[in-house]
């Protein structure tokens, strides 16, 4: 007679532990790979345009032509506050030696303020000037370079609501006064 | 009567393999590669920033590119690292242009039009410049200008990128 499947009871087999080699071996070859590779700090480059009378051969070439209106924004930087003027009008503080937009009261600089007083401008200066997206910034000697950086960041665009306006991504910088 | 069980401690002859148990390993590894991935960029790092100066912070988004290293530390003012002027001197100076870094950067600029001649690569006249963040306006204005009457008028300032 043919056999018959034993009905002893077979042990269960063993629990198999997951042999974890081969992702080690993935983990060992990747995660140095990426590490050489993963950038942790960003760096950018703003770019400039050098201030006009010590320009190279370029800046002399081309003459604006008497009848284009220009905006020549230009926003000056003081120990006080942000001085801002162009064509349009000037934008005056409370005093008239007071700068346009003072700091806050523990001395660090508006750059909110700025930014709508500047967008407020691009709305009133847009496609009426040649050089609407052009700014001219220029400080006093002894203004840090971060300040100068936020304030180009402060003029490059501005935040309302979720929406991101351009205002002025054209930058140069002025010598002012020594 | 039952066998009771020995209450003598058996010698335990064979010890028996000890296995290592690698899956909190494998957890933190897993949680280390999503955060390597997340990072990962194929730009490289075009600009080593030098180490004696801390950048300022901006929110632009352009990358860098390779071009003349003008590092302008609280210290030295350096041409592809090499130490050429020292910053208080050009705040003590009166006029516009720096003179050592004027040669300096003339040299560099007649090399590379010497390599234009001979290979043909353009020479485009951009420099890098990378200051730190507490160094004073007058200091940068002099900077540019003397980059700008030596044959580089394409600047770029270098900041790191805060992201908003």
């Amino acid at each position: 007679m043919a056999y018959k499947p034993s009905k002893r009871k077979s042990k269960g087999a063993e629990e198999l532990e997951p042999n974890l080699t081969p992702v080690m071996n993935l983990m060992v070859v990747l995660i140095p790979l990426l590490l050489s590779s993963a950038q942790f700090i960003k760096i950018g480059v703003i770019d400039l345009n050098l201030p006009p009378a010590i320009g190279s051969e370029i800046a002399g070439r081309s003459r604006p032509k008497e009848s284009e209106k220009k905006l020549d924004l230009a926003i000056t930087i003081t120990q006080q506050g942000f001085y801002v003027s162009s064509s349009i009008s000037m934008f005056r503080g409370l005093d008239r030696n007071e700068p346009s937009i003072s700091n806050h009261e523990d001395g660090s600089f508006d750059f909110n303020k700025l930014s709508s007083v500047l967008f407020d401008i691009k709305k009133r200066a847009i496609d009426k000037f040649i050089d609407d997206d052009k700014i001219i910034i220029q400080a006093e000697p002894d203004v840090n370079y971060q300040i100068l950086i936020s304030t180009m960041d402060a003029a490059r665009s501005y935040d309302v609501d979720g929406k991101i306006y351009s205002l002025f991504p054209d930058v140069s910088l002025a010598a002012g006064v020594i | 009567m039952a066998f009771i069980p020995s209450k003598r401690k058996k010698h335990n002859t064979n010890p028996g393999k000890v296995k290592l148990n690698l899956t909190s390993m494998m957890d933190m590894f897993t949680i280390i590669l999503v955060f390597l991935l997340k990072t990962y960029s194929t730009e490289g790092m075009l600009i080593q920033p030098s180490e004696y100066l801390t950048l300022p912070k901006s929110n632009i988004e352009n990358s860098p590119e390779v071009a003349l290293d003008l590092v302008v530390s609280k210290e030295w003012v350096m041409v592809n690292h090499e130490p050429v002027v020292k910053t208080e001197q050009i705040a003590s100076s009166a006029e516009y242009i720096i003179h050592t870094l004027r040669e300096k950067l003339s040299i560099y600029a007649r090399e590379a039009k010497r390599m234009e001649e001979m290979y043909g690569t353009k020479f485009s006249g951009k420099v890098t410049i990378q200051g730190d963040k507490t160094i004073p306006y007058n200091i940068l204005v002099k900077v540019m200008a003397t980059c700008g009457n030596s044959g580089y008028p394409n600047m770029r300032l270098v900041v790191y990128r805060q992201g908003e």
